[in-house]
């Protein structure tokens, strides 16, 4: 499970020193895990299905527990792991309309990918043939990819564990998303070139 | 033949670039996002009063759509239940340095004497105590956004009051 000799901090060890710093004292260090896991979030966020504005409100849900509980969580380094856990978690049940509190174990699996006919329309041409690719994959896989997409290889195992794949399913193997990813773009003769 | 149970190697993480710049593309973070959930987080860590915007006649806040910068501020007031803030913007004063057209000087009035108030820039806070009148300086403040955080060291009970962002 180590990372490669080479290979600088992950976002979540980075995220994890901001934090840890934030609960020591060094409260202008909550700005910086702002900065630094926000993408990931709104990728995870987003990946639900949820509309944007809910997705924010998610995200924005998810730093104010974060600050309320700062002190009661366990494992600081985990942290990025954790607030993905909770915007997943808050995005279903903002969309349910709050009709009750569900736990993580009850967080449906996110549906498909969908990008808006606008949002297509702006895609460059290779673009549009990932998209295409990306699209045929299972959801569960296509929500993986588009999540650890927008963090770093040390970062892939915890971040599907918070998701909600089971261990093992990326990282440090390729798995079998990334392997699907690969094996599809592969044998387009219009990705090769 | 490649298998899922290899290491992931530099193809994977190149097509998972791809996957990125796809949906950083397709469905970007809103660009004020990061600010806007700091915003809260202070507010909230502050069990702060938000200050409404009275005069926005010549200034623009961050507000959710804005997709370019917004118009420098000229005069603007803030109210809230406990205090009003009025702050002005214009250069810092030349003589001090001679790059002072970087600089900004705010002139500003509370409605609280002795109050203390905290400018949150790009480049961390400055704070300044209100004078008798209720009046206060801040020189030598950087262009961009601002927030300002009001309190009063003279009465424990009053909430912080924190106001909108703006730019100066």
């Amino acid at each position: 499970m180590t990372p490669t000799p080479t290979a600088p901090d992950g976002l979540g060890t980075l995220a994890g020193k901001a934090f840890a710093a934030y609960r020591a004292g060094e409260r202008e260090r909550l700005s910086e895990l702002v900065d630094l896991v926000t993408p990931v979030l709104w990728n995870a966020a987003r990946s639900q299905g949820g509309a944007p504005a809910t997705c924010e409100d998610a995200i924005q849900t998810a730093f104010l527990q974060l600050v309320d509980r700062a002190d009661s969580i366990n494992e600081p380094a985990a942290v990025l792991g954790w607030l993905v856990v909770v915007v997943k978690r808050e995005v279903w049940r903002l969309a349910r309309g709050a009709r009750r509190e569900f736990g993580v174990e009850e967080v449906p699996e996110a549906p498909a990918q969908q990008l808006d006919p606008e949002a297509q329309s702006i895609l460059s041409e290779r673009q549009r043939v990932l998209w295409k690719h990306v699209s045929t994959l299972s959801p569960r896989c296509q929500e993986l990819l588009r999540v650890i997409a927008f963090a770093d290889r040390p970062d892939y195992a915890a971040i599907a564990e918070s998701l909600g794949m089971p261990v093992g399913s990326i990282g440090p193997t390729r798995g079998r998303c990334l392997q699907k990813l690969r094996t599809t773009l592969g044998t387009d003769p219009g990705w090769a070139v | 033949m490649t298998s899922h149970t290899d290491a992931i190697d530099a193809r994977d993480i190149a097509n998972l670039h791809h996957v990125r710049d796809l949906f950083g593309h397709a469905d970007p973070v809103p660009s004020d996002l990061a600010e806007r959930i700091k915003f809260a987080i202070t507010v909230h860590a502050l069990h702060a009063e938000v200050a409404e915007l009275m005069d926005s006649a010549l200034l623009t806040t961050r507000g959710a759509d804005a997709k370019v910068e917004p118009t420098p501020t000229d005069s603007v007031t803030f109210t809230a239940a406990s205090v009003s803030l009025m702050v002005s913007s214009g250069p810092a004063d030349s003589d001090d340095t001679d790059d002072a057209d970087d600089r900004v000087r705010v002139d500003g009035w509370v409605t609280t004497p002795g109050a203390q108030i905290e400018a949150v820039t790009t480049e961390g806070s400055s704070t300044v105590i209100s004078d008798a009148n209720g009046r206060f300086v801040l020189d030598d403040l950087p262009h961009g956004p601002v927030h300002f955080v009001v309190t009063d060291p003279g009465n424990a009970d009053m909430r912080p009051v924190i106001t909108p962002t703006i730019q100066i």
